[in-house]
């Protein structure tokens, strides 16, 4: 009897002392909108699956969180070869991978391995991973990786040589972009042994700043502290994913403190958001654009004038207040102000529909004149309507005397069609991938023989534009490179191939205790370097 | 009673062929295959659109698709999800527990409440109650769900602060690996003392919004049964032999007029499935419905034509209980005639 209760006192003094020196783990709730397809971002193509894996991985370089600015990742490092076609990349050394994850213990530190692993899964056909989990590399395919690389190499651990068919300057953005995550060679072999190939893109292990902890389908998705993380244990302990589709109650769960940080707020609920004193909202132009193609092979629009005189006959202001209900910025370039080299001092067209009217008339068209207008018809982050805003423009244009058509078909095939020309007027945008300015004006591309490269829906080919486009994907110099977008944005601007309509607004609402959230312009959710206070 | 069970179980089959035809014929019906949904502004090329259809068998004649399909399901594989790569049947027993839960706990509270409701009114035909539970009835009928869970959720939630929002279960103060799936059971088999009550208060707003129009069928059923029944020539027997109104209704009457209401139960699965898709989506249950509707979004065939030909077949399965309880409360049925 005096043994037990000895035995309870200590216990119990035991249990007090760690209670004393235990610091309460801090959890932060993420409301995300849905489920991952699965956590190897190579495979999928939408934010909500690299938002859920990025917690978990790295990439060589990395997009400085809440900028577009390529920074060093796994790689502390890189030197370019004078004639730009040799990337070296010197690797961070004694980076470890997730430790416990699915029975598996690594024995290693990151080295080339996992890169060139990382790499070869996507680029080989012949390589044992290859096919698995269906085997999509949509990114690594649109990015051109295969076609614009000649050699992936490795000359010692911590050292791997990137050879370029080309000079090709957006090659570090892209490999800052999800779908080159490194992920472990180690851990591959050993679920290949194990004939479990498929719980790698299930079950992550990386090297990031949080370890996977277990994932419910359409419930919840949890994440822990790694402690020996390169850059440092995370301030926030545990990671919660709660996945929650319906915005209003996201909304209601942020203001109940059911969760922290929430996703795509509705743009009628902005107004409550700001009146809460609990909640802070965060807003940033998104990284695309929505614009207006004029197919310029077709007349009347193969005259500059009347190009022209159409962008001042579309009143912008209206369609922002009533299509974008405030959470858009008008456009008057191709690429959004968030990109380096934009070129503010380009003057936006003005709503002028009688010096349009005059405009068109000394352009020698005979008004009315018929004309097709399409709308997409899905809803994206930078046209939530396109259907509305097709109908402001038929009501603006009527006052010209240009009477349009609505036309529409399905997203597919709605695509093709544009792709092919077949529009006059033609509703459409564009969501960078990796920030560069490359990777909005290819968007007005053309060929060397001068034919438009297929995603140039208005079919304009200008020989200065393009020469410009090609010469600054050679340097790597970023102010020669800027001086040169910015004289492209002149020459598109008077040429006017397209209406740019807006940059949409992305806003984010944080409960006031998360502090050090930023606001991504890729619309990325990260939470490394987040704290709650 | 086998006769009747098995002469019940024989017409199933041919509800079965027509579903299959349909969930698979209706499916491709939609616009837009699923490499294409996939694809954003850039588009796809030509050669690259071929490839990716040709892995998912898209190219194949139709006919010879539907014998794969009708061949696998045959041998009771579902088929794999083209989006998650999983297995139809493995992702829909993961999700299902969930639908179950919700859906079992909302006809719990329509028969609850509805029952005695409906008994209640049909009594006192003509009294305040009586106008007051019909009345209610219409209203509860005709909700429509999705505004009503979101009301219930800014007012019960967010103003009064009685319930959680949504969610399964408090996601900071515990951590429950499935083991049923159903959470009410997996959160007593752990050792987390209060994550049983954080589930049940969890479930409380989605089975009220998914409980709301089988609540107003129930009442509305039993009333006018019980009605009908309490005319009869044995309710007034028992009433004259002077038993009491409470043994008369509630032994006598009640059995009879509650024929109808199982039906309508059996009956009203199909609309607690329907409903729980929008109530799924509002509170983020994580359940059948919500990755339907995410399946008609990605064009994933097979987890669309394996989810719907498995609901189906519970909806049959629990359509043809009911029928059995109902033969074995109904004598006459079950002879045959």
């Amino acid at each position: 009897m005096k043994r037990t209760f000895a035995t309870g006192a200590a216990t119990l003094l035991a249990m007090l002392a760690l209670g004393i020196g235990a610091v309460e783990a801090k959890t932060l709730v993420y409301c995300s909108e849905g489920s991952p397809e699965n956590f190897t971002p190579a495979l999928n193509t939408t934010g909500t699956s690299f938002d859920a894996a990025r917690p978990v991985y790295n990439q060589l370089v990395e997009f400085e969180r809440g900028t577009t600015k390529v920074v060093p990742g796994l790689a502390e490092k890189w030197d370019i070869s004078e004639d730009g076609l040799t990337i070296t990349f010197h690797l961070r050394k004694g980076v470890k991978f997730h430790s416990g994850v699915n029975g598996f213990k690594p024995t290693r530190d990151l080295n080339a391995d996992d890169v060139l692993f990382s790499f070869d899964r996507q680029a080989k056909a012949d390589h044992p991973y290859h096919k698995i989990s269906n085997g999509k590399y949509d990114y690594f395919a649109d990015m051109e990786m295969a076609e614009s690389t000649e050699s992936l190499t490795k000359t010692d651990d911590h050292t791997v040589v990137m050879k370029l068919k080309a000079p090709n300057a957006p090659m570090l953005a892209n490999l800052a972009m999800d779908f080159m995550t490194i992920q472990s060679a180690e851990y591959a072999a050993f679920l290949q042994k194990a004939g479990k190939m498929e719980q790698f893109d299930q079950i992550p292990v990386g090297t990031g700043p949080y370890q996977f902890v277990a994932y419910q389908k359409d419930a919840v998705i949890r994440y822990k502290a790694f402690a020996p993380y390169f850059g440092g244990k995370a301030p926030i302990d545990d990671l919660v994913f709660a996945i929650t589709p319906d915005p209003t109650a996201r909304l209601a769960k942020l203001k109940k403190g059911e969760c922290h940080v929430m996703i795509a707020p509705r743009p009628a609920d902005l107004a409550e958001i700001r009146a809460d004193t609990n909640l802070n909202l965060m807003n940033q132009p998104g990284l695309n654009i929505g614009y207006l193609s004029f197919q310029v092979t077709k007349p009347p629009l193969d005259k500059k004038e009347v190009r022209q005189a159409l962008s001042m006959a579309i009143d912008k202001a209206s369609i922002l207040k009533e299509v974008y209900q405030g959470a858009g910025q008008p456009a008057k370039n191709l690429i959004p102000p968030t990109i380096w080299s934009y070129n503010d001092k380009i003057v936006d067209y003005p709503y002028d529909p009688e010096k349009a009217k005059a405009m068109l008339a000394a352009a020698g068209v005979t008004t009315p004149i018929k004309m097709d207008l399409w709308w997409m018809p899905v809803q994206r982050p930078y046209n939530p309507n396109a259907k509305r805003a097709a109908e402001m423009m038929q009501s603006d244009l009527a006052k010209i005397g240009v009477e349009t058509e609505l036309k529409s078909y399905e997203w597919g095939e709605y695509r093709k069609r544009l792709q092919n020309g077949e529009h006059l007027l033609g509703q459409l945008g564009w969501t960078g991938d990796n920030g560069d300015p490359d990777n909005f004006f290819f968007l007005l591309g053309c060929n060397a023989e001068g034919k438009p490269a297929g995603q140039n829906l208005s079919k304009w080919c200008n020989k200065d534009f393009n020469d410009k486009l090609a010469k600054a994907r050679t340097l790597s110099s970023i102010k020669e490179r800027t001086k040169l977008y910015e004289e492209m944005q002149v020459i598109a601007h008077d040429e006017a191939p397209q209406f740019p309509i807006a940059h949409s607004v992305v806003f984010e609402p944080t409960r006031k205790e998360v502090v050090g959230y930023k606001i991504s312009p890729f619309g990325r959710h990260e939470f490394y370097g987040v704290d709650l206070k | 009673m086998l006769r009747y069970f098995l002469r019940r179980v024989a017409l199933t089959v041919p509800t079965f062929v027509a579903l299959m035809f349909v969930t698979f014929v209706a499916i491709r019906l939609v616009p837009g295959d699923p490499v294409e949904v996939r694809t954003g502004e850039r588009g796809i090329s030509p050669e690259r659109l071929a490839i990716a259809r040709h892995e998912l068998g898209l190219d194949r004649p139709v006919w010879q698709q539907f014998g794969d399909y009708v061949w696998n399901l045959l041998h009771g594989d579902f088929g794999t999800s083209l989006v998650t790569n999983e297995k139809v049947a493995t992702e829909f027993l993961t999700l299902f527990p969930a639908t179950v839960e919700l859906s079992l706990a909302a006809m719990l509270l329509a028969v609850l409440i509805g029952v005695p409701a409906g008994t209640i009114a049909a009594v006192r035909r003509g009294s305040a109650f009586d106008h007051t539970v019909m009345g209610a009835s219409v209203i509860g009928f005709s909700m429509p769900i999705f505004w009503w869970g979101l009301l219930l959720i800014m007012l019960v939630s967010e103003r009064l602060g009685l319930t959680p929002v949504s969610g399964r279960i408090d996601l900071i103060a515990f951590y429950i690996e499935p083991i049923t799936g159903f959470l009410l059971i997996d959160s007593l088999l752990v050792d987390q003392p209060g994550a049983f009550l954080s589930a049940l208060h969890h479930l409380v707003l989605p089975a009220i919004v998914l409980g709301t129009i089988p609540l107003a069928v129930v009442a509305r059923i039993t009333r006018s049964s019980m009605l009908e029944v309490l005319s009869e020539d044995y309710v007034r027997t028992a009433r004259a032999k002077g038993l009491s109104p409470l043994r008369v209704v509630g032994l006598h009457a009640l059995r009879n007029a509650l024929i109808p209401v199982i039906t309508s139960i059996g009956l009203q699965v199909g609309t607690l499935l329907a409903g729980a898709v929008l109530t799924e989506t509002i509170f983020s249950w994580p359940g059948v419905g919500k990755w339907l509707i995410e399946g008609i979004g990605r064009r994933d065939y097979p987890a669309l034509q394996g989810g719907i030909m498995l609901i189906s077949t519970m909806v049959i399965l629990v359509n043809l209980g009911v029928d059995v309880l109902y033969g074995a409360i109904n004598p006459r049925l079950r002879h045959g005639r």
